[in-house]
């Protein structure tokens, strides 16, 4: 290839480059307008989400409102609340549907495809109204205002996700890597350990951070089972803090929302690496 | 490929090796079977028992059997309107989940593409919608930038010197919004399935077919696509009921009590809540969700015979 | 890898045991009591205080409950979940009194003490001629005037002196008068000022009634000179920014108003020149509820709580803390109160104020309102048709109750 057209290909790639670029910013601006909107209303000292002239810098800056957040309000004991239960969540849903996925993936057994689709239509019921039922379950329990009580209805929740998802997943790696590690002897603990979950962990970080989201988020069980400010979620406390038309501040609310999304987004910009599949790294050729 | 590939065993062998995975397959996945049956199951069996019975307000504790009153109740007061509502969210899930689908393809596909720095944090950002409760991020669209008077979009007009307008007024701007909004906070979920599902294809499959000369919408429509379906089949499925199910994002942008857009695009839930999930009599509103429930599950199951009709 | 199992499974056993600690506790102590609300900080610090002051044996918590009104219906009559007593308005007591979780007031606070409260939130607390609340404070909405934009002559007697002064004084961005005039709770004083109601005592809905027929046609011109959007964060910031010289709103206004550094002036409301009646608001009374299940096992308790609330000072130190009319007529005699503008402003509204109902069928009201009111405000519909329409839909609701 002469100079001039190694020149010019360089040329192409570095245009597209930089209008992939151009064009995440820009996609990303758009998304990101409510965000910039609420933070703008979390740094403004009046108590308006509204003003008849509104630009993207307050006009009066502050960050009183922040302090407001982290001073007046136990956001750090409803941070723990959050914390204790989306880690218990977590680790129970993976606990019991990487399993639960396997068997889905792996083993022939009689009810598979029943079953399974049986899950998915599980999702077609519009659950509005079953609070009443899980009421009535959890109370002969005892697990009415209790952690435990709403950690057990949120893995439920995710249950059939988790399980769907990983078994996706586990159904793309090819059996040869296990069927290979058994003739040469490793038992199934082994190969589930040692193979089939380190190529699986994009499956389950992506899982492991959707039930993390979906609980840090989810305020209606928490309000309705948990009673008492101590109790507090963020979300549920976030909850409490709504600035209705009787009450409220709307920057302190506003500042509220974004705090607590910080921690999700954290989390989530850390784990990206995890979600790299080691299939794409050439791990399994031939 | 990636059906695994058993090696010849005799028939013997083979009921047996059936009958071991069968107690084993129980074994794995029995506590998230019994999980599920009690955290979900459940509540639809139990909402169904209730509406047979007659709960409501005046028999809260105290309730009878009723049989099949309140499904007569129902048919006889589904009216026009709930057809209407019916169709409409069929739309609704309709363009939702194709633009869906669609941009959340792209914006994954174009995520993957090779040496992209920067990557992670234009996930994250990407993923900001997702990070918020739904009330807030609704909230905030509603008060921050369809208000008519104060609200960002209508800001921006009036600098560009054009009237202001009403998003949320009129029947079909206030589905676009609500679209709008709804694909907002959707699509990081969306992007996210899809963007682990491109990553689950063996790259040396596009470089076999690049080696024929395969040009980059070849490759999409018959490497990626076909791979990644089964993949993303049971997340698509799970957000097509999800999106019909909606109700937060249409109740709460033109229909909450207090601030009334003026809008009428009532889907399937917003109108069962409103005419019957308000009167608080439990046995009535139960049938109503039952009969949804079995109306989506019909639904499913026609769509998915007519798929595979057209395969065939 | 090895890292993230160890540190999964110790998760996990952590994950079950902190649980476990989160029991239930049975609420069996006879000396304790608890009371659910949603109220703001100001007005549970009063309440706090009386019980620590007056009953220092009987632990009174007053816990916040999110979405209460829901939870009760949960949990009613369940002992070891409900609560002993709760703190709401009074327009649930039908709902609550049908499902059977209610215990009358009367059996704990005796006539003498009842005749001192205002006969008004008395009747609000009434259901079925059995008195389920104890009044506490209660709120109506207000004539809430700008006046440093409205002078305190200029402020209207009449809704045709108010009609007059927003056409003389609303152009562009600027507004005469605002409310919300699509939502429901806000039509009612139209509605109350022609003499109609939306539903009869005994639950039968009026909507098509000629006298709503002719709030709804009388009030129609008065939108002319408003915004178009009726939700309140639009009315409220117009008020609050001073692009609007006067709004109907409640006392909860009030304390935004101020900080907002506007010169707050309080009315009565304009009287309907065809009709001769005021705009007469709904009155909410917020007051404490007992629960049966609470009167059973523990009614000398319950008592002496509940008569804690009945001192007149009480209602004193809640005016003063936080701006609320209290329901307890003793309480007026008190100099600070008395002096309070919104406060006595509030009671004598409350003279021509009707009780919100406190019927279950009222539930389904609000949302039939209120699509009548976008109907026939927003969308141009002619009132006869909507009117009709809406009463059977109302009609059909309150029939889907039973």
């Amino acid at each position: 290839m002469s100079m001039s057209q190694k020149q010019k290909r360089k040329a192409l790639t570095c245009a597209k480059k930089i209008s992939l670029h151009t064009f995440f910013v820009i996609f990303c601006f758009i998304t990101m307008i409510p965000i910039l909107y609420a933070l703008s209303v979390s740094f403004n000292a009046n108590n308006s989400l509204l003003s008849s002239d509104f630009s993207f810098l307050p006009k009066a800056f502050t960050l009183a409102n922040y302090k407001a957040v982290f001073t007046e309000e136990a956001v750090l004991l409803w941070f723990k609340n959050s914390v204790i239960l989306a880690v218990c969540t977590v680790a129970i849903a993976l606990g019991i549907s990487i399993p639960a996925a396997y068997a889905f993936s792996r083993m022939r057994f009689t009810g598979r495809r029943p079953l399974l689709n049986m899950l998915i239509l599980l999702n077609a019921f519009p659950s509005l109204l079953s609070m009443f039922a899980i009421y009535k379950l959890m109370n002969p329990l005892g697990l009415i205002n209790t952690r435990l009580g709403l950690i057990i209805v949120y893995t439920g929740t995710m249950a059939v996700f988790g399980l769907w998802n990983m078994k996706g997943y586990f159904d793309t790696i090819p059996y040869d890597i296990e069927e290979a590690a058994r003739i040469d002897g490793a038992n199934e603990l082994q190969i589930v350990r040692r193979i089939v979950l380190p190529l699986a962990k994009p499956s389950i970080v992506v899982t492991a951070v959707m039930v993390l989201i979906y609980v840090w988020n989810e305020y209606i069980y928490a309000i309705t089972f948990l009673t008492g400010a101590d109790k507090y979620t963020l979300a549920a406390g976030l909850y409490s803090l709504q600035a209705g038309e009787m009450s409220g501040s709307w920057p302190v609310f506003a500042a509220a929302s974004l705090v607590i999304s910080l921690p999700v987004l954290l989390i989530f910009l850390y784990v990206q690496k995890h979600m790299v599949s080691g299939l794409t790294a050439g791990g399994v050729k031939g | 490929m990636r059906k695994s590939t058993g090696c010849q065993q005799t028939k013997d062998g083979e009921a047996m090796k059936k009958r071991n995975d069968n107690k084993r397959a129980y074994l794995y996945s029995g506590l998230s079977l019994l999980l599920i049956f009690v955290v979900v199951v459940f509540p639809i069996l139990y909402t169904a028992y209730i509406s047979l019975t007659n709960m409501n307000l005046y028999h809260w504790f105290d309730f009878d059997f009723i049989g099949l009153e309140n499904y007569r109740k129902a048919l006889l007061v589904l009216d026009s309107g709930f057809l209407a509502a019916l169709l409409r969210t069929v739309l609704w899930t309709v363009v939702n989940m194709v633009i869906q689908l669609a941009l959340a393809f792209m914006l994954a596909s174009l995520l993957n593409s090779p040496n992209l720095k920067g990557k992670g944090i234009y996930k994250t950002i990407l993923m900001f919608p997702w990070a918020m409760p739904g009330y807030v991020s609704i909230l905030l669209w509603k008060t921050g930038m369809f208000n008519s008077t104060f609200g960002l979009l209508n800001q921006w007009m009036e600098r560009l010197g054009l009237n202001m307008v009403r998003w949320l007024a009129g029947d079909v701007s206030a589905f676009i919004c609500c679209t709008v909004v709804n694909l907002w906070l959707a699509l990081p979920f969306m992007i996210m399935i899809i963007d682990g599902a491109l990553q689950s294809v063996d790259r040396s499959l596009y470089e076999t077919a690049q080696i024929c000369g395969a040009n980059r919408l070849q490759k999409t429509t018959m490497i990626t696509i076909p791979l990644i379906k089964p993949v993303i089949g049971p997340a698509v499925v799970i957000t097509v009921f999800t999106t019909f199910k909606q109700f937060d994002v249409v109740y709460l942008l033109t229909q909450q009590a207090g601030s009334p857009s003026g809008a009428n695009i009532h889907t399937i839930l917003t109108y069962a809540y409103e005419n019957a999930f308000i009167t608080s009599n439990y046995g009535y509103s139960s049938a109503i969700s039952i009969i949804i429930f079995l109306l989506m599950i019909a639904f499913t199951v026609l769509t998915n015979k007519q798929m595979r009709r057209k395969r065939v | 890898m090895k890292r993230v199992w160890s540190i999964l499974t110790a998760l996990l056993l952590i994950g079950t045991i902190i649980p476990m600690t989160g029991c239930a506790k049975k609420q069996t102590d006879t000396n304790t009591i608890v009371i659910w609300h949603d109220k703001e900080d100001a007005v549970v610090e009063v309440l706090q205080k009386a019980f620590e002051e007056q009953l220092p044996d009987v632990t009174v918590e007053l816990v916040r409950k999110e979405g209460l009104t829901e939870a009760l219906k949960l949990v009613g009559n369940d002992p070891s979940a409900a609560p002993d007593m709760y703190l709401f308005a009074h327009d649930k007591i039908g709902v609550y009194a049908e499902l059977g979780i209610l215990a009358p007031i009367t059996d704990f606070v005796d006539e003498e003490t009842l005749s001192n409260y205002l006969p008004v939130t008395i009747e609000s607390a009434t259901y079925k001629d059995t008195l389920y609340q104890l009044p506490l404070y209660f709120e109506t909405l207000l004539f809430l005037y700008n006046r440093d934009l409205m002078s305190d002559d200029e402020v209207p007697a009449t809704t045709e002196e108010l009609y007059a002064y927003m056409q003389a004084n609303t152009s562009g961005d600027h507004f005469g008068f605002v409310e919300q005039h699509s939502t429901a709770y806000y039509s009612i004083p139209w509605i109350n000022g022609f003499g109609g109601s939306l539903i009869s005592d005994d639950g039968v809905p009026l909507l098509n009634s000629p006298e709503v027929r002719a709030a709804l046609k009388y009030h129609k011109k008065f939108l002319a000179y408003m915004p178009g959007e009726s939700e309140y964060s639009t009315v409220n910031t117009l008020f609050l920014s001073g692009m609007a010289d006067s709004i109907i709103g409640g006392p909860w206004l009030v304390p935004s108003a101020r900080e907002a550094g506007i010169d707050l002036g309080f009315s009565t409301m304009p009287v309907v020149d065809e009709t001769g009646l005021p705009l007469a608001p709904y009155t909410g009374v917020q007051g404490v509820h007992v629960l049966k299940v609470a009167a059973e096992s523990k009614h000398d308790t319950v008592a002496r709580v509940l008569n804690v609330l009945t001192d007149p000072q009480v209602g004193i130190d809640l005016a003063n803390a936080s701006g609320c009319a209290p329901a307890n007529a003793l309480a007026y005699e008190d100099e600070s109160v008395s002096s309070d503008p919104m406060v006595t402003t509030m009671r004598e509204i409350a003279e021509t104020a009707v009780p919100m109902p406190n019927i279950p069928e009222m539930d389904v009201m609000w949302t039939v309102m209120g699509n009548l009111l976008v109907a026939v405000n927003m969308s141009d519909g002619v009132v006869e048709t909507e009117t009709t329409k809406y009463q059977t839909k109302a009609e059909q609701l309150i029939e889907a109750m039973k």
